[in-house]
């Protein structure tokens, strides 16, 4: 047990450096930069490409920070944006979605690459992995959402009873 | 940043004129909200590592391991490398590396168990950071699991045909 706990306490203490040295570097360089041209720029340009999975522009910074850098970062600037501007559950769902199939593409790709794994299959199609895959889950969800919102009114009474 | 802006929430104060003031501002702006982010990561990560490492020590790998055996077939992989894709999915990616390091795999083999793990992989704990964000880490956990190894068989197929 003590020797449990001493591995715990070694390992929580490494896994919150680890954190702390990649957020809180991330959080300033998207606090100093957020408001610039070029910064809007990039954004604009990834909004272009993600919006074919159904992410507005808002979502788009944190989906880029999850997809360069992993799904812990990119969901603690979820978790900021949600408090900060009320990002809407369906945009955090396609977001969650999307970056629990690919997050931090460089890092992990490369350690695998490093074993030898394919890049085409490790990046590009697991890229379109992931894209496929939100687009269907974002279809079902939106499927089961009516039909539940349906069977509601069916039970009130029918449309028009409220 | 004192006075009745100091509300969380609150809409951000009007930018400072002039170029110093505002990279300070935003400065400390993301200072705050890099360690707002990382004190919110930090409480759901660190108990969440905490069942990881319990889970290791109950043996709950091995006996998972056992289970995904049949699976592995499935996927032309050899049915040891069961070991690495679940210690993948109950720790993390350099752990799961680690343990592929003592399989004899081919190139093929070692792309389709890399697809599968990097589509599932630190489930507890990146699953507590998803909760955070508002989502269901459990079925999230679930998805990648069954879309990792969806991801993986598919690869493995078309890789056969080229």
């Amino acid at each position: 047990m003590a020797e449990f706990l001493r591995t715990f306490a070694g390992g929580s203490l490494d896994l919150l450096w680890r954190v702390f040295v990649i957020v809180v570097p991330i959080m300033v360089v998207l606090e100093l930069f957020e408001g610039t041209r070029g910064f809007r720029a990039v954004v604009r340009w990834w909004a272009r490409i993600v919006r074919h999975v159904g992410l507005d522009e808002r979502s788009a910074a944190p989906t880029l920070v999850g997809f360069l850098f992993g799904l812990a970062y990119g969901g603690g600037v979820i978790v900021r944006d949600v408090r900060r501007h009320d990002l809407p559950r369906r945009q955090v769902f396609i977001m969650s979605v999307f970056l629990s199939m690919v997050h931090a593409i460089v890092e992990d790709s490369l350690i695998f690459i490093a074993l030898g794994a394919s890049v085409l299959w490790v990046v590009a199609y697991r890229i379109l992995w992931a894209a496929l895959v939100t687009l269907a889950l974002t279809a079902l969800a939106a499927h089961w959402l009516r039909r539940r919102r349906r069977d509601d009114t069916a039970l009130r009474g029918g449309p028009g009873s409220r | 940043m004192t006075g009745p802006d100091d509300i969380p929430g609150a809409p951000l104060p009007q930018p400072p004129a002039g170029f110093w003031p505002t990279v300070r501002r935003d400065l400390k702006l993301g200072v705050v909200s890099g360690l707002q982010t990382f004190w919110d990561l930090a409480k759901v990560m660190i108990p969440a590592y905490g069942v990881t490492l319990a889970l290791e020590r109950l043996g709950v790998i091995g006996w998972l391991a056992d289970a995904a055996r049949p699976v592995m077939t499935a996927l032309g992989l050899p049915g040891d490398a069961a070991v690495p894709l679940v210690v993948g999915y109950v720790l993390n990616i350099y752990a799961a590396v680690g343990s592929m390091q003592a399989l004899d795999l081919t190139p093929q083999q070692i792309t389709v168990l890399a697809i599968a793990i990097l589509i599932g992989h630190n489930l507890v704990v990146e699953g507590a950071v998803l909760h955070k964000a508002g989502m269901n880490g459990v079925l999230f956990g679930g998805l990648r699991i069954v879309a990792g190894l969806a991801a993986a068989a598919v690869a493995n197929l078309l890789m056969g045909l080229m």
